[in-house]
C-alpha cells in the first residue's frame, strides 16, 4: 500500500449507500454493491496500531483486475485457486479476484505451532492435492512452506502475491462465477489426515447470509465488527468477511495469532472503534478473563457491543458469564450474549436464540441424560448434599428462515421434547457435498437433503439445545481433534496394531479439557514401554500442539460394541473408573 | 553459531515459570515436547519474550524453531535487526 502508515483512517460506521441484507445473487453482486459506499475492512497490529485499511470500493476494484491477471493464465473455469488464509488484505483480494474470474477459491490454514514445520507442510499438501488446485497463494514468508507442499504436483503458478502481480491483465470480460456455481471450498477444522473439503455454493451462502443479517443478527445502520477470527474456518470467513461485506458493514481484523497473544487487544479494539457484533468460541471469553491481569475493566468501554455470539464449539456458560461480570464495569450486557448453532457444512449458521435476552441455560439430570436420554429439569443445587449430577446447557434457539431440523433416535425416529438424539438438518445452504470425496458425503448427506450434523441434542418448545458436538469429538483450546487422528498416530507405531487405541477427551478436575490415549501393549519392558510414551506424546505435540496423557493396557481390554467395535465412550468410563487425578496432576505437563 | 549467553539467561528466566518442579532448563531442551507448552502457552512464551525483547515474531519462523536455542537465535537476529 502506498499509504504511509500515519495517514491511514479507519473506513466510517456511517454508509451513503442504503443498507442491503445480503441479498444478492453471487458474492461478486454483494461486493459489486458493497464497493458503492465508503465501508470496508480495517487490519490492525498485535500492538493495536492500524496498519492497512481496504475500503469495499478499493476491493472491488483491486480484485477485478487481478482477476484480469488470473484470467491471463486461462485456466479451466472452475479451477481451483488455494490461499493460505492469513489475516491480511491479501487474502481478501485473491478470494474475491477468483469470484470475478471464474475460479474456485479455497482458503488453506495458517500454523502457529512451535517446531511444526514438517507436521504443516504434510497437512498443506494433503490440501492442495485433495482440491486439485491450480493455483497456490501464501502471504510474505510462508511461501516456502507452500513451496515445498507442493514440490512434484505440477500447478500452474504458485507463490507470494507479487508473483501474481506481474501477469499482464488478460482482454476478455470477466465472467464471475454464477448463482449456480460454487463459490468457495471449506476445509472442516476435524481432521488433517482426512481432509474434508465441503462445497460451498453461490446460492447457498447467499441464503445463509441473508438468514443471518436478516434474522440472527438483524443488522441494522450503524453496526461495526470486530473480528479475530481465522479466515480459514467458517465463523471467521462467512460471519465476519463475507457476512459483513454482504451487508456493506465496517469491519475491524485483529489476527489471530495477535489475539492469542495479546487477547485484551479485543476489548481494546472494540472499545476504540464503538463496535456492535463480534463473535468468539467459550475459549476466546475465557482467555479474556484470564489474562486481564492488572488492567481493569472501566479502560475498556463496551457498552456499543450489542452482540456478543457465541458458537463454533459447545458453549460454556460459565465462561461467557464470569467474563460479562468480570467486564461489567466496562458496560458490557450479559443481554448481548448470543448462542448459535452451525457447522461448515451448512455454510456456517442454522440456529439463532433470540437477541437481547443473553443466555437461556436449562439445567438437567446429567446421569438421566446420559442413561435415559431425557433431558429432566432440575432445579440449582442449592447444597452439596445434593446428589443429582447436574449439567447445564445451552439453548441455541430456533432454525433460519427455511431450515428444517430433526432430531432423530438410533433407529431413525423424530424424537420429542426433552428427549436427546442425533441432530439432522436439511435447508438451502446445506452443501452439496464434500469435495471428490463421494463416500464420506454419502455417510452424513442423504439423497432427500437431510445432514447428519454427527451433533447430539434435544428440543425444548421448538427452541434447539445442544449436548455436544459430536459424541466424539475431542475438543481441547477451541480446536476440534478428530479421536482417529490420534488413533492413527499410535497404529503408525510398530508396537501398536490397528484397533489397539482409543482416544476422547476428559475434563480435569481443574477444568481443563485433557487429550487421553489408551492403547493395548503387548510389549513387557518397562523401558520399552516407557519409550512407546514418550515418542508418541512428542508425535502428538508436533502434530496437534496438545499434550496427551497416554496410558498403556494390557492386550484384550479395551471394551467393544455388541458389533465388535470399539467403544470409545466405554474406554473414557473404564479411563475415568481407574484413574487417580492426584497422580496425573502432579505429572510434569510433558508426562501427562 | 554460539549462543548468546544474555539472551539464553534471559530467556531462562521468561520459560521458568512454564517448568515444572525438578525441570532443568538446557539449550536443547525442546519448547514444546520437553516443556510441554500448548498453543496458548505458546502464545503466552512469544508474548513476554516480545515485550521484554522489544521485538516482533513473524510468525512464518515459528515452525521451525524447536528448542531453547533455536529460539535465542531468533531473538537474536531479531534484536539485531
Amino acid at each position: 500500500m502506498p499509504c504511509m502508515p500515519e495517514t491511514l483512517i479507519a473506513t466510517p460506521t456511517t454508509n451513503s449507500l442504503p443498507l442491503k441484507s445480503g441479498d444478492f445473487a453471487t458474492l461478486s453482486d454483494a461486493l459489486n454493491y458493497a464497493g458503492g459506499g465508503e465501508t470496508g475492512c480495517n487490519f490492525y497490529s498485535g500492538r493495536g496500531k492500524l496498519s492497512h485499511v481496504l475500503s469495499y470500493s478499493d476491493l472491488r476494484e483491486q480484485a477485478q483486475r487481478l482477476a484480469k491477471r488470473l484470467n491471463s493464465l486461462k485456466l479451466p473455469r472452475g479451477s481451483r485457486a488455494a490461499l493460505v488464509a492469513d489475516t491480511t488484505p491479501d487474502f481478501l483480494r485473491f478470494f474475491f479476484a477468483c469470484q470475478y474470474a471464474g475460479l474456485i477459491p479455497v482458503p488453506l490454514p495458517i500454523s502457529i505451532h512451535l517446531g511444526g514445520h514438517q507436521a504443516y507442510v504434510s497437512q498443506l499438501r494433503r490440501l492442495l492435492e485433495n482440491c486439485q488446485a491450480s493455483i497456490a497463494m501464501a502471504p510474505d514468508g510462508f511461501e516456502p512452506f507452500l513451496e515445498e507442499a507442493a514440490s512434484g504436483l505440477g500447478m500452474s503458478l504458485l507463490g507470494g502475491p507479487e508473483v501474481f502481480a506481474s501477469l499482464e491483465e488478460a482482454q476478455e470480460p470477466l465472467s464471475p462465477l454464477a448463482s449456480h456455481e460454487l463459490a468457495y471450498i471449506q476445509y472442516t477444522s476435524g481432521s488433517t489426515r482426512w481432509p474434508r473439503g465441503v462445497e460451498v455454493t453461490q446460492s447457498a451462502v447467499m441464503a445463509n447470509l441473508s438468514g443471518i443479517i436478516r434474522n440472527g443478527l438483524q443488522v441494522r445502520s450503524g453496526d461495526r465488527c470486530v473480528s479475530w477470527l481465522p479466515f480459514y474456518h467458517d465463523m471467521g470467513l462467512v460471519g465476519f468477511v463475507l457476512g459483513p461485506m454482504a451487508s456493506q458493514l465496517s469491519v475491524d481484523y485483529l489476527s489471530t495469532r495477535d489475539f492469542a497473544m495479546r487477547p485484551r487487544q479485543w476489548l481494546a479494539l472494540m472499545t476504540k472503534s464503538k463496535a456492535t457484533i463480534s463473535f468468539s468460541p467459550s475459549f476466546g471469553y475465557e482467555l479474556c478473563v484470564r489474562r486481564l491481569g492488572e488492567g481493569s475493566p472501566e479502560q475498556f468501554d463496551l457498552s456499543h457491543w450489542r452482540i456478543a455470539g457465541a458458537g463454533a464449539e459447545t458453549i460454556r456458560a460459565d465462561s461467557l458469564l464470569r467474563f460479562a461480570s468480570t467486564l461489567q464495569a466496562s458496560g458490557f450486557k450479559k443481554e448481548a450474549f448470543l448462542a448459535c448453532y452451525g457447522m461448515a457444512e451448512c455454510s456456517l449458521a442454522i440456529s439463532f436464540a433470540p437477541l437481547n435476552q443473553g443466555l437461556d441455560v436449562d439445567l438437567v439430570d446429567g446421569d438421566w441424560l446420559a442413561n435415559e436420554k431425557q433431558a429432566v429439569p432440575v432445579p440449582l443445587p442449592t447444597s452439596d448434599e445434593d446428589t443429582i449430577r447436574c449439567s447445564s446447557f445451552v439453548n441455541c434457539g430456533v432454525a433460519l428462515p427455511g431450515y428444517e431440523i430433526e432430531i432423530r433416535d438410533t433407529n431413525g425416529f423424530a424424537v420429542g421434547e426433552r428427549h436427546s438424539g442425533t441432530i439432522f438438518v436439511r435447508g438451502a445452504s446445506t452443501m452439496s457435498g464434500y469435495f471428490n470425496a463421494p463416500a464420506m458425503t454419502q455417510e452424513v448427506l442423504s439423497s432427500d437433503g437431510w445432514l447428519n450434523t454427527g451433533d447430539i441434542g434435544y428440543w425444548i418448545n421448538n427452541s434447539l439445545v445442544i449436548i455436544g458436538r459430536s459424541k466424539d469429538l475431542i475438543i481441547i483450546k477451541g480446536r476440534n481433534i478428530l479421536p482417529q487422528d490420534l488413533e492413527f498416530m499410535a497404529e503408525q507405531q510398530p508396537e501398536v496394531r490397528p484397533g489397539d487405541s482409543s482416544a476422547f477427551s476428559v475434563s480435569h478436575p481443574d477444568g481443563d479439557e485433557l487429550a487421553v490415549m489408551v492403547i493395548q501393549c503387548r510389549e513387557s519392558n518397562s523401558e520399552k514401554r516407557e519409550h512407546l510414551v514418550n515418542r508418541l506424546r512428542s508425535l502428538v505435540y508436533s502434530e496437534l500442539s496438545i499434550p496427551c496423557h497416554i496410558e498403556l493396557i494390557p492386550p484384550r481390554t479395551l471394551p467393544r460394541t455388541s458389533s465388535g467395535k470399539l467403544s470409545r465412550s466405554r474406554a473414557k468410563a473404564d479411563f475415568l473408573k481407574r484413574v487417580q487425578w492426584e497422580a496425573l496432576a502432579t505429572l510434569p505437563n510433558a508426562l501427562r | 553459531m554460539a549462543t548468546n549467553p544474555e539472551i539464553l539467561s534471559q530467556l531462562f528466566d521468561i520459560l521458568k515459570p512454564f517448568t515444572k518442579e525438578g525441570q532443568r532448563l538446557r539449550e536443547e531442551t525442546k519448547l514444546v515436547a520437553e516443556l510441554g507448552l500448548d498453543s496458548l502457552q505458546v502464545m503466552q512464551v512469544l508474548l513476554k519474550i516480545e515485550d521484554h525483547f522489544d521485538i516482533s515474531i513473524p510468525l512464518n519462523n515459528l515452525p521451525t524453531i524447536q528448542t531453547v536455542q533455536e529460539l535465542v537465535h531468533e531473538i537474536e537476529t531479531l534484536v539485531k535487526v
